[in-house]
């Protein structure tokens, strides 16, 4: 009695396994996506929201009667507005040397006609902000972008070798990846003096130094860069952190960039700042 | 709850790039900004560029001269965010089509677009969310 009870248990567990395996197989449920990569660190992975600055207006759209209503989510573009948990203290604006405040000042009143983002120029880093897309690899993280000046793209060794000895200064600069803890940092070296690090003026020597943290504040990105430079900076300047939600949207190539405005300003007036 | 729209808010909005990549020109360095205008003529071509459309419309004026103008608007990039492509602007080219925007303060025939309306009467335009009715 006993044995045809073990019997019977024993295949009704096979026969339960056994349906659940071809459940399993024919009609998949959800994939949970784990929360590390196999070697243990967290999965950054993934497709996160636009957080480059696009308009902040809202459409609406008359379709054959039919009103409706769409607005960009940029909360990502914004600094946090909780404190986010892992974030570096920060503050509102880099302290440049007493001797470059004229000159930032100068470029922030006339940013309408010098800053080149404005021309289709790169943003460079970090004023390309968070990657659309993240490709976490066991030696390299790629970051992938969504861009009116190009689409660029970052390839970024974590294999614990140093800075390229060899590189051409460039916008995005000379890239390593590492840990620490549970944020993957990025340290970038070897710019061109071309950009600005934000918007104000905020320019920089070849010296400048950008170290971007990333880590995860629940199913979000968290992100914040610090800005260095000895050359005008008093000290380095943390930005406040960001909070990038995750996106499904698909990346995009962006279209050409043509801006002819510059003509056509008959004053120096500058668009809204952070 | 209803968006309402203003004109200079939402250009003021449309233009506000913080922290950005996506930065501009400050709209009253070009564009009448109180004075708001409407233009009704044909579509004659479509630019899909950053860091804004261009929309290019024939219009005649009272003399019944033909009026070349270009209209620039919002970036391709935030148009596919809420929805818009640009075949949903060039299905409309040879087509009579009506915007409403701000002239460029230099005389041209050049303008900001806010709102277009197309022959079958569908139309896109521009609001600010923040501006909202709550009536």
């Amino acid at each position: 009695m006993r044995h045809r009870f073990l019997c019977i248990f024993a295949a009704t567990i096979v026969l339960a396994a056994s349906a659940a395996a071809q459940q399993s197989a024919s009609a998949p449920g959800p994939v949970t996506k784990p929360a590390h990569t196999i070697d243990g660190h967290p999965d950054l992975s993934g497709n996160w929201a636009y957080s480059i600055a696009l308009p902040g207006g809202a459409l609406k759209k008359v379709e054959n009667g039919s009103v409706t209503y769409a607005q960009l989510d940029q909360s990502g573009r914004m600094p946090a507005k909780t404190p986010v948990e892992g974030a570096l203290p920060y503050t509102p604006a880099p302290s440049y040397k007493p001797e470059f405040q004229a000159k930032v000042k100068y470029l922030l009143d006339r940013e309408a006609k010098l800053d080149k983002v404005f021309y289709c120029g790169k943003p460079g880093v970090p004023r390309i902000s968070s990657p659309r897309k993240i490709i976490q690899l066991p030696t390299e993280t790629i970051f992938l972008y969504e861009d009116a000046s190009g689409d660029p793209y970052r390839i970024i060794p974590t294999d614990g070798r140093p800075h390229r000895a060899d590189a051409d200064p460039s916008y995005y600069g000379d890239s390593i990846g590492y840990w620490e803890g549970n944020t993957f940092v990025v340290d970038s070296t070897n710019f061109v003096e071309d950009t600005w690090f934000g918007e104000g003026g905020y320019f920089h020597t070849s010296a400048m130094h950008v170290t971007e943290r990333f880590w995860k504040a629940g199913e979000n990105l968290a992100y914040q860069i610090t800005v260095d430079d000895p050359n005008v900076l008093t000290a380095p300047w943390t930005q406040a952190p960001r909070v990038i939600k995750p996106s499904t949207v698909p990346l995009e190539e962006s279209s050409e960039c043509v801006e002819d405005d510059a003509h056509r300003m008959d004053n120096l007036d500058h668009h809204l700042q952070r | 709850m209803r968006y309402r729209t203003s004109g200079v808010l939402v250009l003021l909005a449309m233009m506000a790039a913080a922290g950005s990549a996506w930065a501009h020109h400050s709209p009253s360095s070009i564009f009448d900004m109180s004075k708001k205008f409407v233009l009704t003529g044909t579509l004659t071509e479509v630019d899909w560029v950053n860091p804004h459309i261009a929309v290019f419309i024939a219009a005649k004026n009272a003399d019944g001269t033909v009026e070349n103008w270009k209209f620039e608007s919002a970036p391709p990039s935030w148009l596919r965010r809420v929805g818009v492509n640009s075949g949903d602007f060039k299905k409309a080219v040879g087509q009579t089509v009506t915007v409403e925007g701000n002239r460029a303060r230099d005389g041209s025939f050049y303008g900001f677009l806010q709102k277009i309306t197309f022959a079958d009467g569908n139309s896109f335009e521009m609001v600010n969310p923040n501006a909202v009715d709550s009536h």
